[in-house]
């Protein structure tokens, strides 16, 4: 084998600025012992899901970037078992209405990162098909959990038909030992009003959290919902999940956003370690999203390391942006 | 509260350090620390959140090692010596001394933490009056939500009995002794041997730190107890009526 020199001078390799892992304050121990671990139960699940849309409205000017990961935490990674959050997001048929949710499957329950996948996609779809009949101030809410709650149960009877256990009932907190999730919708209408801002109408059913992100403000994270233990002495994790929810509508929060800010859906991984949004966590988080960063750096920052903050981590988050 | 800094679940061990306690079953007692101590080491996940409390107690009570994070390099675990007398109201009072004082600064420097837990190790019946005893004991424990009356750090207690400690004293101090989150206590069956039957309850112990722990990470802050089928041998879990499980 003969060697020739090249005369030709090598083009040089694009420079490459590598995603690194933030480090909030104390990452903790667990951010450099825990070395992850497959679950072999569920080997189809991502440990992580990132996503980036931009989303308008046909027959408007504005729109919205949407970006949206969710994260195995490093609890889950640890103990091997799958990230039991998720997100989906979807339009309108009429194209006018972006509906999001986010949710978190409770840990409890070995199945409960398929409550998770049930409420986020047949969540949007329910809302998708009310959204063709009326407009959001009219949508069904109590209509849209029991929809949920029916598939959850289904879903439980067939995972007990499989392991062969005792045959379900219609009890959904029989089905709940099995799987469970809370839940965050958001309709957003892509249409702004004459001031320029979105409306978007807001459902919550456990700690899964929504927050008006406006950076340039002097209290930059508006929480729309009550923030978890900010009234008790010590804390608790307590909460609501489908399939055992309160036989009550749940009210719609309607928050209005426009340029400068965003509105942010997140599970507790990310808004526990937020808590009002005024400390380290706050403050980086709002530095970050002043405008919509890339999808990659957007599950980063989803992703940063602060001691004892384990849990899974989903957030999706839009910026109303100039449409094409 | 200005930001979340971690997640912290206190744990407060609260041991009987009085002579009936001297020799196989001090020497066993000693040992607890470090065995939670190794437990934890191999748990990354929990090692950042669980921290512990050594407090002994005889006619008075001592805190041998203030709330901590157990891997810090720069602790040293106690070692336990006998004294006098079995103060009950002494460990109470010093108890809610300490939590309230440790939840307040924890709270102050940002942390988010959840409801304590004690597990609580005797050998014998209180040498104080009843009265002094119990009416310590629920100023450690009583809260009135609703009125906002009380103690709202209360500690979910969790009291361990071998040889000579009273079934009947220490199902009064099962904490919660009702609802959800009812707490249980652990007993050395008779004719056992108490140094083993102390080995068998820092399994005990271990297990529920581990479990509660991995709980936390899961959204629920209660405290787990063992499987009652899963007791070391020569141990039995009872709840606040005294009923057997």
């Amino acid at each position: 084998m003969t060697h020739h020199l090249d005369e030709s001078v090598a083009e040089p390799a694009p420079p490459f600025e590598p995603v690194e892992p933030v480090r909030i304050g104390d990452p903790g121990r667990a951010f450099d012992a825990v070395k992850p671990k497959l679950d072999q139960r569920f080997p189809d699940v991502p440990a992580y899901v990132v996503d980036a849309d931009q989303v308008h409205d046909d027959r408007g000017g504005t729109g919205l970037a949407l970006r949206a990961a969710s994260v195995r935490g490093l609890s889950h990674r640890f103990y091997g078992t799958v990230r039991q959050d998720a997100y989906a997001r979807m339009l309108s048929e009429d194209g006018r209405y972006l509906v999001a949710c986010v949710a978190d499957g409770v840990s409890a329950c070995e199945y409960s990162h398929l409550a998770a996948e049930i409420v986020t996609r047949a969540g949007c779809q329910n809302l998708v098909e009310q959204l063709a009949a009326v407009p959001p101030e009219k949508l069904d809410w109590l209509l849209v959990l029991e929809k949920l709650v029916s598939r959850t149960v289904s879903a439980a009877q067939g995972i007990a038909h499989r392991n062969g256990d005792v045959p379900l009932g219609t009890d959904p907190r029989e089905a709940g030992r099995y799987l469970a999730s809370t839940a965050l919708f958001a309709v957003i209408d892509l249409e702004t009003g004459d001031d320029g801002e979105h409306t978007a109408h807001v459902v919550t059913l456990g700690d899964t959290s929504a927050w008006l992100l406006t950076p340039a403000a002097d209290v930059a994270w508006t929480p729309l919902q009550h923030v978890k233990n900010s009234d008790s002495v010590v804390a608790s994790s307590a909460t609501a999940a489908i399939p055992v929810v309160p036989a009550v509508a749940p009210e719609a929060v309607i928050a209005r956003f426009g340029p400068g800010s965003a509105l942010v859906l997140m599970t507790d991984g990310v808004g526990d370690a937020l808590g009002n949004g005024t400390g380290e966590v706050g403050a980086f988080l709002s530095r970050c999203w002043a405008t919509p960063p890339t999808p990659l750096n957007f599950a980063a920052q989803v992703d940063f390391a602060r001691r004892s903050y384990d849990d899974d981590r989903t957030a999706l988050a839009v910026w109303p942006s100039a449409g094409s | 509260m200005p930001e979340e800094r971690a997640k912290i679940l206190p744990f407060y061990l609260v041991i009987d350090v009085s002579w009936s306690m001297d020799g196989e079953q001090l020497q066993t007692a000693n040992n607890i620390m470090p065995e939670l101590s190794d437990a934890l080491a191999k748990d990354p996940i929990l090692t950042d959140k669980i921290r512990f409390a050594l407090i002994d107690f005889a006619g008075d009570a001592q805190v041998r090692l203030p709330l901590c994070d157990v891997l810090d390099p720069d602790v040293v675990l106690p070692g336990l010596a006998c004294r006098g007398a079995t103060s009950y109201a002494a460990a109470f009072r010093l108890l809610r001394k300490e939590i309230e004082a440790n939840v307040t600064q924890l709270k102050a420097d940002g942390f988010s933490v959840h409801r304590p837990a004690v597990f609580f190790l005797t050998d014998g019946v209180p040498t104080d009056t009843e009265d002094e005893w119990t009416s310590a004991f629920r100023e450690l424990t009583e809260y009135d939500r609703q009125a906002g009356v009380g103690f709202a750090m209360y500690p979910n207690v969790i009291p361990f009995g071998v040889k000579d400690a009273d079934p009947q004293v220490l199902r009064r101090l099962v904490h919660p002794s009702t609802g959800a989150k009812q707490s249980r206590m652990y007993l050395m069956n008779e004719g056992n041997n108490p140094a083993q039957a102390i080995a068998g309850m820092a399994e005990i112990m271990v297990s529920s730190v581990l479990s509660s722990g991995a709980n936390l990470a899961g959204g629920d802050s209660g405290l787990i107890h063992p499987d009652p089928a899963d007791l070391p041998s020569g141990i039995t879990a009872a709840n606040a009526d005294g009923d057997f499980l």
